[in-house]
């Protein structure tokens, strides 16, 4: 009976269950054995699945003041800002009119020298339009939660952009919402290409030097890098199509006694507060399969007999 | 009954209060996270506090197996490792159950200084956890949150034995 409460309710004589001690060894190795099927062998996205559906009401619930507050102040937004908004957004759009009308010619001159030179098409993809909910609580790791899930046919590995390039990889789908990867977390790698030299490398999140960063990492220490260069995606991934901006060189970090060169980049995108993301479908599934090794000729020895490969 | 001098003896807990106020805390939490503060590590986490009141306050209702499963949702909520808040929260509620006897017989002050170590050890075993499974260091802000959730001990004890404190018998003078 709990200190000093009316409970009348006396407790259970013989029905006492198994001890604290021991209910702490067993939820505890069943922590343990969800955490190595989890983070190793990534077999618990069911479990994830049916966990995360139960938890949508609440989810939802616990939302619903966030988007009050947002839809608020939006209402209160002064119309001043609004139009100063607006004509930001046209000035952007006149800077950007010249390429945009070009790249129509562009394309077809482009489709017609590959033709000419005998080479594949370029991938097209379609995307989905997505919003993005929140950022995933786990400080850890750069995560995002967007609001399009299985519902809206995302599959996992589709790459994800906002306005600026390339923000993250979708990794774990859900119903309703789909759980987004950013550049920046440690886990992610991301092929790149320099456009002004077209060295190919790979990009890593990285947040030693500050919040969110990427290092490109296995670039020799004389390599052609300066600061300020344009990282695009390479396209050779098979998941990002090629030519997305990914990250821009902020500090070049050349020591004498190290092999590589240690290059820090920020990423294009925004990845504290994107609100509005494209998802891409992955292009692995256009790419063709790859051919299977010809079996190796047959050899005769010299008395004429067929040796085993 | 034994009871500490100038105590209020206390109506029954209202199982469905104990669990709406786990469920609230849950939502509380993930509010927290969606609307306000966003992945910060300093965040105290009030599921844990309100978990570590009812182990203490109905050892008989809120143990460990609870602690366990809320701590699967908020680790599938997070999208965290799966296991990681669920082994905290069990730490945490076994430190609670081996300590429910003796806390309450001390003044609330001390009871939150108590309870300190055990939201220290908790937030210190999910950190050693993710540095072993390879995640990105979180911040020196993160020694915030144990010492926000033990200040938090003494709002819970207002807001959670509130329904408990009201009259026995309410008349005009004494509606609630």
């Amino acid at each position: 009976m709990p200190l000093g409460t009316l409970d009348r309710a006396p407790p259970p004589f013989f029905r006492q269950g198994p001890s604290a001690l021991t209910k702490l060894a067993v939820c505890g190795a069943l922590a343990f054995f969800l955490m190595v099927a989890d983070a190793r062998f990534k077999i618990m996205q069911p479990l994830r699945m049916v966990l995360a559906t139960v938890l949508y009401p609440v989810q939802w619930l616990a939302l619903q003041p966030v988007h009050l507050v947002q839809g608020g102040s939006e209402y209160f937004y002064s119309l001043n800002s609004a139009q100063r908004s607006k004509d930001e957004a046209f000035k952007r759009l006149g800077l950007q009119s010249l390429k945009a009308n070009q790249v129509e010619q562009l394309t077809l001159e482009n489709e017609r020298l590959r033709k000419l030179l005998d080479l594949r098409l370029r991938l097209q993809t379609t995307g989905i339009a997505a919003q993005v909910l929140y950022d995933a609580a786990d400080p850890y790791s750069r995560k995002l939660v967007i609001d399009k899930g299985l519902v809206d046919k995302v599959r996992p590995g589709s790459p994800v952009l906002d306005e600026r390039g390339v923000l993250g990889q979708v990794t774990r789908v859900y119903p309703m919402v789909s759980e987004v990867t950013l550049i920046t977390d440690r886990d992610h790698a991301i092929p790149v290409l320099n456009t002004r030299t077209g060295a190919r490398g790979v990009a890593f999140g990285d947040t030693t030097t500050h919040a969110d960063a990427l290092e490109l990492r296995y670039m020799a220490a004389n390599a052609d890098a300066i600061v300020g260069d344009l990282l695009t995606t390479s396209g050779v991934d098979g998941v990002y199509p090629p030519g997305l901006p990914v990250a821009r060189i902020e500090k070049v970090d050349r020591r004498v006694d190290a092999i590589f060169a240690r290059i820090y980049c920020v990423p294009a995108a925004l990845v504290s507060g994107a609100s509005h993301v494209l998802v891409l479908e992955p292009l692995s599934e256009q790419v063709p399969p790859r051919p299977l090794p010809e079996p190796p000729a047959l050899v005769r020895n010299k008395r004429g007999e067929l040796l085993k490969p | 009954m034994i009871m500490r001098q100038g105590q209020q003896l206390l109506l029954p807990a209202n199982p469905l209060f104990v669990w709406g106020s786990m469920l609230a805390a849950l939502a509380l939490d993930m509010f927290l996270n969606m609307g306000l503060t966003g992945r910060a590590a300093w965040v105290p986490d009030l599921l844990a506090v309100v978990l570590v009141f009812w182990t203490v306050h109905q050892p008989q209702r809120v143990g460990i197996g609870a602690a366990f499963v809320f701590g699967l949702l908020l680790d599938v909520h997070q999208g965290a490792l799966l296991g990681q808040n669920a082994l905290a929260y069990t730490v945490l509620s076994f430190l609670a159950v081996s300590i429910q006897r003796r806390l309450l017989w001390f003044p609330l002050s001390s009871q939150s200084l108590q309870v300190f170590p055990l939201f220290v050890v908790a937030h210190f075993l999910e950190l050693s956890l993710r540095m072993l499974a390879g995640g990105t260091f979180a911040g020196w802000s993160m020694l915030l949150s144990p010492l926000l959730e033990a200040a938090l001990w003494s709002v819970a004890n207002i807001i959670l034995l509130a329904p408990q404190r009201r009259a026995p018998n309410p008349d005009a003078n004494r509606p609630l």
